[in-house]
């Protein structure tokens, strides 16, 4: 095997560093002060390229952050999921009709539980003024209701923390006046 | 601190800003948590103004005090006339986009933590001269001075850096909600030459939805003879389930719509369940996309170039994830198709690239490389070892820990391979040097430091040192980043390839690095004992040392290994207990090591592993 390999000594980097086009700074006879000044750059570059891969690192580590918590869902709902399978299993159409809305109760009771544990709280809508920020308009209807009361929820929405997870669609009043006027 | 400038995609049916920051265009989420923002405008009854998701929530009640496509009527002289409460007030178009610009300034304000005076705003190719001017204007009235009007292509093609590219033809493909764009672009020396653009105003993904919503209308009043279109919460819920399906028909070949209780008629509660493949709908859009790409082909015409003239696609618009849609335009143009940027957010993203060159911040940042593959060193057993993984932002310097394979081992050799396979051989061989006058100890007791230092130009430097004696060694390799494209992506379909097969090969190295630190710690145990192990017991270990011996000269596979390692382990371990116990019998004195294990603190990620000594 060839011994003949190109080896170095540890050597200052000073030399390597490239001036930036348009600087030409003379390589022989440097002063201090470009020393230094090279060093800085040198310094800035290494630091801008740990705060890249920092933020590569930030962004991998967010990511299995997501999955921990999309896991972490799922095993909360996990054990209504076991307990559809478990009331299917069980279940035999000729007579066990009762006993399976019942146990579809308590399977319902307990997802309440989990969304009253993580603070979902159901929006209110039926005879609230329209807010945009809770609900969606699928329909503005004529109705004796005051002017822009929501009248009909077709499916529930819900906040968390404060937060919108998603509005309610319904139906809005466009009030008695309008009524009228549609009626003739 | 130089002053930021937002780049904004004000879009016909979303619009979306970025801000440059570090270099890179970062997507700035709006005040609703969200990343796009519906270009949408409404008057509230108490004199309320909304933008955004908020206003397109209201629509339907408030249909004439809310505008929605406001870009379509840029430049004309349209006026919107708004009453609330009995007032009457007249909007001009700039007016209304630049309450959505005011919305995006205020948005990225909040994220940005300060004051935001200068934007660069994107339009589409084909606006006219008084269209950009509205636009301009519509930044002026929103607080904004508007640095640059460019191309909606243009930026796209930005985003996607093509400008740093050789000249080149671009064909920028441009599918968005609710219009088309086509353009053509040629780019050279930095400048951005449109040469033609195509489109319809009236084609995007909502017609895709709308597809899908009117089949599964029309099943279901086949399956149960109830008309769903009359009912709009049934309505609603086709929409959202047919937006979705259409999403996952992206990533699946197949998705259940399932709408449980859709509706009800005497006769009880309906479902709707319907098995939608990704082949049926694709048959269901396909005039829609063949549409498309006849307008490809006029564009292209239009530009006097022919689809082998394309180097570059650009893909913009959430419907550019539908597979077919990729399809249907690398049969069309097969140049390179760029997809990698989210489409929805590839234009902002570009604008904000655009507003970071005029804010100088690109001349002032030097925008550094990253390693296109990951360094390793070999490792005992010919494994590659990273210190460097790939796409590292350079300059970086990494250390690692090391010891010796062998007893008194001389010297370690040092060989960096560049390449994401797992055993070195297989990946490209940078350089090799020895690091001599190690002083005589026992393998895994020498530490020596391996540092890989990559300078900004790329430049690998490459030192060993052995703590001990401070001696060191060192290697500069010259071209460690700068591999042309071409190489790199070899490599990288190559470790794809192999990466089942280099699993099992490097599995198999550390099985035999196990196999031959267990033959060396019984060999030293026995030694060490000496009398304390019986006869038996001896011969029974040196037969099972000889047999785990000759498979590793045999090259037996894993599992075999593995066998002969267990057997070996359960009968160094019975004798050292046996040891163990005679000496605290006897004299209650303190046992000899049956086992020394390396010492673990390694000092960056307190990982050793045995350097290669190749004794030839």
């Amino acid at each position: 095997m060839s011994k003949r390999e190109r080896e170095t000594i540890e050597e200052p980097d000073v030399q390597q560093l490239q001036p930036e086009a348009g600087a030409k700074i003379p390589t022989e006879g440097i002063g201090s002060e470009s020393v230094e000044a090279h060093a800085l750059v040198e310094r800035i570059q290494r630091l801008q390229a740990e705060f890249e891969n920092y933020k590569k690192r930030v962004s991998r580590e967010a990511s299995e952050r997501e999955d921990r918590v999309v896991n972490q869902f799922l095993l909360d709902i996990l054990p209504l999921y076991d307990g559809f399978q478990l009331a299917f299993e069980n279940y035999n159409r000729d007579q066990d009709a009762e006993a399976l809305v019942s146990g579809a109760e308590r399977i319902f009771a307990q997802f309440e539980e989990i969304f009253t544990g993580k603070a979902v709280a159901r929006i209110e809508a039926i005879g609230e003024p329209f807010d945009p920020a809770f609900h969606e308009a699928l329909l503005s209807l004529a109705s004796e209701q005051k002017k822009n009361t929501v009248i009909e929820e077709f499916s529930p929405g819900y906040v968390r923390n404060g937060r919108t997870l998603r509005p309610s669609k319904v139906a809005v009043s466009q009030g008695p006046s309008q009524a009228k006027e549609d009626g003739q | 601190m130089k002053e930021k400038i937002i780049g904004i995609d004000l879009g016909t049916t979303n619009s979306c800003v970025a801000v440059l920051e570090g270099g890179k265009p970062e997507i700035i989420n709006n005040a609703e948590g969200e990343r796009v923002t519906p270009s949408v405008v409404a008057f509230t009854a108490d004199g309320e103004r909304l933008v955004g998701r908020l206003a397109r929530r209201q629509a339907i009640t408030n249909p004439t005090n809310t505008i929605a496509s406001i870009k379509r009527k840029m430049g004309t002289d349209h006026r919107i006339e708004i009453s609330t409460d009995g007032k009457a007030e007249t909007y001009t178009p700039e007016q209304i986009s630049a309450m959505i610009l005011q919305k995006m300034k205020e948005d990225a304000e909040a994220h940005l933590g300060g004051k935001i005076n200068k934007a660069v705003i994107t339009v589409p190719a084909y606006f006219n001269d008084s269209q950009r001017q509205a636009t301009k204007d519509a930044g002026k009235i929103a607080g904004l001075e508007v640095m640059r009007i460019i191309n909606e292509p243009t930026a796209a093609s930005l985003a996607y850096g093509l400008d740093k590219e050789h000249e080149q033809t671009i064909l920028v493909y441009d599918l968005g909600g609710g219009t088309f764009d086509v353009s053509v672009l040629e780019i050279g020396d930095g400048v951005f030459d449109v040469l033609s653009t195509d489109g319809d105003t009236q084609l995007g993904g909502d017609d895709f939805d709308q597809r899908i919503i009117d089949w599964l209308a029309d099943e279901f009043r086949k399956d149960s003879g109830i008309d769903l279109t009359n009912d709009p919460s049934a309505m609603q819920r086709l929409k959202d389930a047919a937006e979705s399906a259409k999403k996952e028909l992206s990533s699946r070949m197949e998705t259940t719509i399932n709408l449980p209780y859709v509706t009800a008629d005497a006769s009880g509660p309906k479902h709707l369940e319907k098995k939608l493949s990704r082949a049926k709908f694709e048959g269901m859009i396909d005039d829609l996309l063949q549409r498309t790409i006849q307008t490809v082909d006029a564009a292209l015409r239009e530009a006097k170039k022919t689809s082998d003239d394309i180097d570059q696609v650009v893909l913009v618009g959430g419907s550019t994830r539908i597979p077919k849609v990729q399809e249907l335009i690398s049969s069309r143009a097969p140049g390179k198709i760029n997809r990698e940027i989210n489409p929805d957010e590839v234009v902002a993203g570009g604008a904000a690239i655009q507003a970071g060159v005029l804010a100088g911040e690109v001349d002032e940042i030097v925008l550094l490389d990253v390693t296109p593959l990951t360094l390793s060193i070999e490792t005992l057993g010919s494994v590659a070892t990273p210190l460097i993984e790939r796409n590292t932002t350079v300059p970086t310097e990494k250390t690692k820990t090391f010891t010796t394979a062998e007893d008194s081992q001389p010297a370690v050799e040092i060989h960096v391979v560049q390449g994401e396979r797992k055993m070195a051989a297989d990946n490209k061989s940078l350089g090799k040097f020895q690091l001599t006058g190690i002083p005589p100890a026992p393998r895994g007791i020498p530490q020596i430091d391996v540092t890989f230092n990559i300078d900004a130009d790329g430049i690998l430097h490459v030192t060993a040192k052995d703590k001990a004696t401070s001696k060191t060694a060192s290697i500069t390799i010259q071209d460690s980043s700068h591999l042309d494209d071409g190489e790199i992506e070899r490599m990288r379909q190559e470790a794809e390839e192999h990466a089942e097969e280099d699993k099992k090969r490097s599995e198999l190295a550390e099985v035999r690095n196990q196999a031959d630190q267990l033959v060396y710690a019984a060999e030293k145990a026995l030694s060490d004992l000496g009398e304390k192990v019986d006869g038996a017991k001896r011969s029974e270990i040196e037969d099972q040392i000889r047999r785990l011996r000759e498979k590793l000269d045999a090259n037996a596979d894993a599992a075999e290994l593995r066998l002969g390692i267990e057997e070996l382990s359960k009968t160094s371990q019975e004798v050292a207990q046996q040891a163990y116990q005679q000496a605290q019998g006897a004299e209650g004195g303190s046992a000899p090591e049956a086992d020394t294990a390396p010492s673990d603190e390694g000092e960056d990620d307190g990982e050793y592993i045995d350097a290669e000594y190749d004794e030839k």
